[in-house]
């Protein structure tokens, strides 16, 4: 089980070493850790992403976009989060597909509650809607309006929802930002070398 | 009388942050405020006779508990080795959220000694590791097994018996994270966790020179004397992996100084201060003086910033003791020694002012932590013209740095494969710098400023971040110093003077340490606690402990 600061971290330096701008990588670290923490998989749908090539896959970067296919999640989600205060966008819009649609949903919700707006989302095999506030519907017609013999399990404890492999690949991948010491660089760096016995 | 908050480009100059001492808001000593109603106990016991083994210590209030598991371990001489590359420490230290079970003891027996090696759990809520001061360590057990107590002055020219090399938390390793704990009333302050752990290991290093003296030696052993004890504190060595914290919470790093700002400007603010006051702040300017003699260092650029505290003292010992009590009578304290002495007196004597009035400052302790959080998300609808005049505003001392000077732009920062700490290099002959890390904040934010300027001034952040996002963790910054001024290190943090230990010293100040002992540009040493209340007696404290007279 690692930590949401760890899961954050790794994220960030991650996607760092896939060539996201460090603002980005931040933004990509926090929205894996809420998804996380709400323990819905979002470790995995990155592994997902990187494994697709996040440099392969199409950024948004204007809303009448004429190419809209194979969209990455990431940059979908920024676009909305930074572009959503502008009222020329409050309409509806269609693209063509979009990998790992869970990724957009921390930033479809910031966005939501920053502004105050309503996202409806509808796909033949995904309908959701992200609200200001902080109960969200994924398709609501999956709720009966009856339901007998149900549980209710409350716990502090998050479960872990990625394997351990990918956990160990990120963490791998994570280590690409990280910059091999020489042993001079080991005395350089840090200032060691200097023996701390006293 | 108006009295304003010390504007931030004094305040947050490097230089003058790292002249920065303990004060009644060091973590340390409100954490000592918080839980001195608190009930500390040693729960278990298990050294043998070496002294290697285990001790928990527990603290408790009704149904609060929190527990040190220490381990003590043996390690060869050859072991106790350089201090970035040690794998193995003479104790480690794992702070249990609760009371631990049997089996939450062996599983931590396995992995704590391990350090960054090992794995723990969110039940674990703060991870330590220390090495003995050996010469120490065994003149005290040598000394107490004959029955005497050990000599004081070498004790005290070292100031403890073990020092800690790393103290971790929220969320490393597997800790708990931070939102496990940060709702909890008796942790609203910054670092209190840590704080307690490293408390409670001074205890640890105390039982275990008792416990080992007296197995050497049953019948003529002594307990070392509690006077003693009192004086000793724990060590710490820092190195760079302390100096990024302070540059990646700029909101956090506002609420420290903010909360010292505001209690220098209620200080000054003080109308009429009586005989009383005076004389409080004498006694403390009395007794510190003569600890700071205890101060040791090898430093020359500690050395002299000793010998110019020593010197301005003196001129400033004139000045306060000829002052009459007028109005304003800190005010008029307050402006003398901004304009006569030095960055470290001045600085030492806003601490001292601020032990004369504990109903002034203790409360602001409280507002020293925040939620970062609220701080990340950029406001998009923000025109770039608004946000060049705040660069201008806000980062003024930066837009005549020439970065295309490579003595400006000298340094990278990293991050050690090897140790995974910051680690900071030269640009120029050293592999990496295509790793920097994003901590050049002067350069960058020049840079951004420079972009903006090309571009539409009446276009929103939106706009610009659609085809810019290499600058938008500078962007976040720039807008958390538009409502957090007290946010950013006004200096240019890769430029060849950069003095990295001065950024250490600036957090390690609001840790609460005392003799800084820089042993090169880039690592200190450093005590806690010294002076503090023994474990049995922190009920007792009244906060006067750090000015104390070390005898």
């Amino acid at each position: 089980m690692h930590s949401l600061y760890e899961i954050e971290t790794t994220v960030k330096r991650s996607s760092r070493a896939k060539g996201l701008s460090w603002g980005l990588s931040e933004e990509a670290g926090k929205a894996v850790r809420l998804l996380e923490q709400s323990e819905f998989q979002g470790l995995e749908s990155f592994k997902r992403l990187i494994d697709l090539g996040l440099s392969g896959l199409n950024k948004l970067l204007d809303i009448d976009q004429s190419d809209t296919s194979n969209l990455c999640p990431i940059h979908f989600g920024i676009f909305f989060l930074d572009q959503s205060h502008n009222e020329d966008i409050h309409r509806s819009h269609n693209f063509k597909n979009l990998n790992e649609p869970l990724l957009i949903l921390p930033f479809l919700s910031k966005s939501a509650k920053n502004n105050l707006l309503y996202f409806h989302f509808h796909s033949s095999n995904l309908n959701f809607t992200i609200s200001p506030g902080d109960i969200y519907f994924f398709d609501q017609n999956m709720f009966p309006e009856y339901i007998s013999d149900f549980s209710l399990s409350i716990t502090t404890q998050r479960k872990s929802i990625y394997s351990q492999s990918t956990w160990d690949y990120l963490y791998k991948l994570s280590l690409e930002t990280f910059v091999e010491e020489t042993e001079e660089k080991k005395i350089s760096g840090a200032g060691a070398g200097l023996t701390d016995n006293d | 009388m108006h009295i304003e908050l010390r504007k931030p480009e004094i305040v947050m100059k490097l230089d003058r942050l790292g002249s920065f001492h303990q004060s009644k808001l060091s973590f340390l000593r409100s954490f000592i405020r918080e839980f001195k109603s608190w009930d500390f106990k040693t729960k278990e016991f298990f050294l043998n006779d070496q002294g290697f083994g285990h001790i928990v210590y527990e603290v408790n209030k009704g149904q609060k508990k929190y527990s040190l598991i220490c381990f003590s371990n043996h390690i060869e001489n050859t072991e106790r080795s350089d201090r970035v590359i040690a794998t193995k420490w003479d104790a480690s230290f794992v702070l249990f959220d609760g009371v631990p079970a049997k089996a939450d003891i062996e599983r931590l027996k396995a992995n704590v000694p391990l350090q960054e090696q090992g794995r723990v759990s969110e039940k674990e809520l703060c991870l330590s590791r220390a090495n003995k001061s050996v010469r120490v360590f065994e003149h005290v057990v040598d000394k107490l097994s004959q029955g005497e107590q050990p000599d004081t002055k070498l004790l005290y020219d070292v100031g403890y018996l073990y020092r800690t090399t790393a103290v971790y938390g929220s969320g490393k390793f597997g800790l708990a994270d931070r939102i496990k704990v940060q709702d909890r009333e008796e942790l609203k302050g910054p670092f209190r966790l840590e704080m307690m752990l490293v408390y409670l290991a001074r205890q640890f290093t105390f039982d275990v020179v008792n416990h080992v003296a007296h197995s050497r030696s049953p019948e003529k052993a002594v307990r070392l004397s509690e006077d003693i004890a009192r004086n000793l504190g724990i060590g710490n060595s820092t190195g760079l992996g302390m100096a990024p914290f302070i540059v990646n919470h700029p909101a956090l790093l506002n609420q420290w100084i903010i909360a010292k700002e505001k209690a220098l400007k209620l200080i000054r603010s003080i109308s009429s201060v009586n005989q009383n006051d005076k004389n409080t702040f004498q006694l403390y300017l009395t007794t510190i003086q003569e600890n700071i003699k205890f101060w040791k260092t090898e430093s020359e650029y500690q050395k002299n910033k000793n010998r110019q505290l020593l010197k301005d003292l003196d001129s400033f010992q004139s000045f306060f003791s000829t002052t009459s009590l007028d109005k304003f009578f800190w005010n008029t304290i307050y402006k003398w020694i901004e304009a006569n002495t030095q960055a470290e007196c001045c600085e030492f004597i806003v601490s001292l002012m601020m032990e004369v009035y504990p109903d002034i400052v203790e409360p602001l302790s409280y507002e020293m932590s925040i939620n970062e959080d609220e701080y990340f998300d950029i406001d998009t609808s923000r025109t770039i013209d608004e946000i060049c005049k705040l660069i201008e505003n806000q980062y003024t001392w930066l837009l005549n740095i020439n970065f295309d000077n490579k003595e400006n732009v000298f340094n990278f920062w990293y991050y050690s494969k090897n140790k995974q700490e910051p680690r900071m290099s030269d640009r120029f002959t050293e592999e990496g710098s295509d790793l920097e890390l994003p901590l050049a904040i002067a350069r960058d934010i020049s840079a951004l400023y420079n972009d903006l300027k090309s571009c539409k001034s009446d276009k929103d952040l939106g706009y610009y971040l659609l085809k810019n996002q290499e600058y938008r963790h500078i962007l976040r910054r720039v807008l958390i110093c538009e409502q957090l001024p007290y946010s950013e290190i006004q200096d240019n943090t890769i430029s060849k003077t950069l003095i990295p230990v001065d950024m250490l010293r600036l957090k390690l100040s609001f840790f609460g340490a005392t003799r800084f002992d820089p042993r090169s540009d880039r690592w200190v040493r450093i005590t806690m606690y010294q002076g503090a209340p023994l474990m049995k007696e922190i009920s007792k404290s009244d906060d006067t402990w750090s000015y104390k007279k070390i005898a």
